[in-house]
């Protein structure tokens, strides 16, 4: 049994959640980035639900919980997989890709200005590569070759 | 407090805050019109923000002396916005499982160890890692062009942060009322004091037993139905694949 406050800050941080997650799958163009935003919203949920459980001292909320990550799992890796099929067929993780599909009085997605930054993607981090010989100083000399 | 009302200075302080986060989440997606200036505007909106949506949690459930509860949910709600609005997606899957970890904080100070432990293996360890493979597999050089724009970002984030301040202002109603006697769940207490279950040693694994005894007792039906759709979804998953690689295949023969 948790007390009433602690239920309600609980129920705030779900909903909080649940409406970013919203916010992103309304917005986001990217397949999976919309995809993760939806598992965002069932996270929101989850929260909520484990909140009454244990205010309530009932466990259904957590067993449906459960079923939630159950069901989640299947449909991550359903998904997917029709990801991976779209993205073969228009080389693009792109929703707008699909958007023959749209209704007929619907506008089309025309991208007319893409901002200036990020153009050049993100800086990954590099590895040193193992095996390769410094090269040669001749400042260094005195400096022990082989103990 | 009046269990009708929301106290007035609470309810100004939500607004603000859903004022802050609506402008936060518009200055944070992505846009043509980005500069360093209006991110770094819109990160310290966001962070106003927060503040404000905790000291309204504060109010309504004055438990904000639960440092902990409060740590790993602003950790959940930072990373959970950083997941909407970061451009890479990879980036964006890294946020999701830091995400993740608040999340499994905020269960297990909740009191449900099963779950936070679950949801850590279920969702990190399997979902996420299938979502990476899937972008290394499909992800193009560079940053594309589409997650460089979004779509609407002024009308979804004022709707999302309008839809957040009225979840708060119903939650904030809730913290007056009690629930009536009829939709109450007979609690383990009651049960105890009407002599109908006997009292158990609260002991640190007791609660994942009662989970696990309900779950394969009272739900057993149902978990035998998970499984199916979890063999459902499997072979599903692998004749889409496999006829998708065949149609494939034919239609380069064709051409």
């Amino acid at each position: 049994m948790i007390p009433a406050p602690l239920l309600i800050n609980a129920l705030l941080v779900g909903a909080g959640l649940f409406c970013l997650g919203l916010v992103g799958i309304l917005t986001r163009r990217n397949l999976i980035v919309m995809f993760l935003c939806a598992e965002l919203m069932l996270q929101g949920v989850s929260v909520t639900l484990v909140a009454w459980s244990r205010y309530h001292g009932d466990w259904g909320g957590q067993v449906l919980t459960v079923f939630v990550l159950t069901v989640a799992a299947c449909e991550a890796a359903v998904a997917l997989v029709f990801v991976l099929q779209a993205f073969a067929r228009t080389g693009r993780l792109d929703a707008a890709a699909w958007q023959s599909l749209r209704e007929e009085t619907l506008p089309r997605v025309i991208d007319r200005e893409l901002p200036e930054g990020d153009a050049a993607g993100p800086t990954w981090p590099t590895l040193t590569p193992a095996g390769v010989r410094p090269p040669e100083d001749a400042s260094h000399t005195l400096e022990r070759e082989h103990v | 407090m009046d269990p009708a009302t929301v106290p007035a200075p609470s309810g100004l302080l939500l607004a603000a805050s859903v004022a802050m986060l609506a402008a936060a989440l518009w200055l944070l997606l992505p846009k043509s019109s980005d500069t360093l200036a209006s991110r770094r505007l819109g990160i310290l909106l966001g962070a106003l923000a927060l503040v404000g949506f905790a000291a309204t949690g504060r109010s309504l459930g004055s438990v904000g002396e639960n440092g902990v509860f409060l740590t790993v949910s602003a950790v959940a709600l930072v990373s959970g916005l950083a997941t909407v609005v970061t451009r890479s997606p990879v980036y964006a899957a890294i946020w999701f499982a830091m995400a993740l970890a608040g999340v499994a904080g905020v269960l297990l100070t909740l009191g449900a160890q099963f779950l936070g432990v679950a949801t850590i293996v279920v969702y990190a360890g399997a979902i996420l890692v299938m979502f990476l493979f899937v972008l290394m597999l499909a992800q193009p050089s560079g940053m594309a062009p589409y997650d460089r724009v979004t779509n609407e970002p002024m009308l979804a984030a004022s709707a999302g942060a309008v839809l957040l301040g009225l979840l708060s202002m119903s939650i904030g109603r809730l913290s007056a009322i009690e629930p009536p006697a009829c939709c109450r769940m007979p609690s383990r207490a009651d049960a105890i004091a009407s002599g109908s279950a006997a009292p158990v040693s609260p002991e640190a694994g007791d609660e994942v037993a009662r989970l696990g005894a309900e779950l394969f007792g009272r739900h057993l039906f149902s978990v035998e139905v998970a499984g199916i759709l979890l063999l459902v979804a499997l072979v599903g998953a692998i004749a889409v694949v496999s006829r998708g690689e065949a149609a494939a295949e034919s239609g380069r023969e064709a051409a």
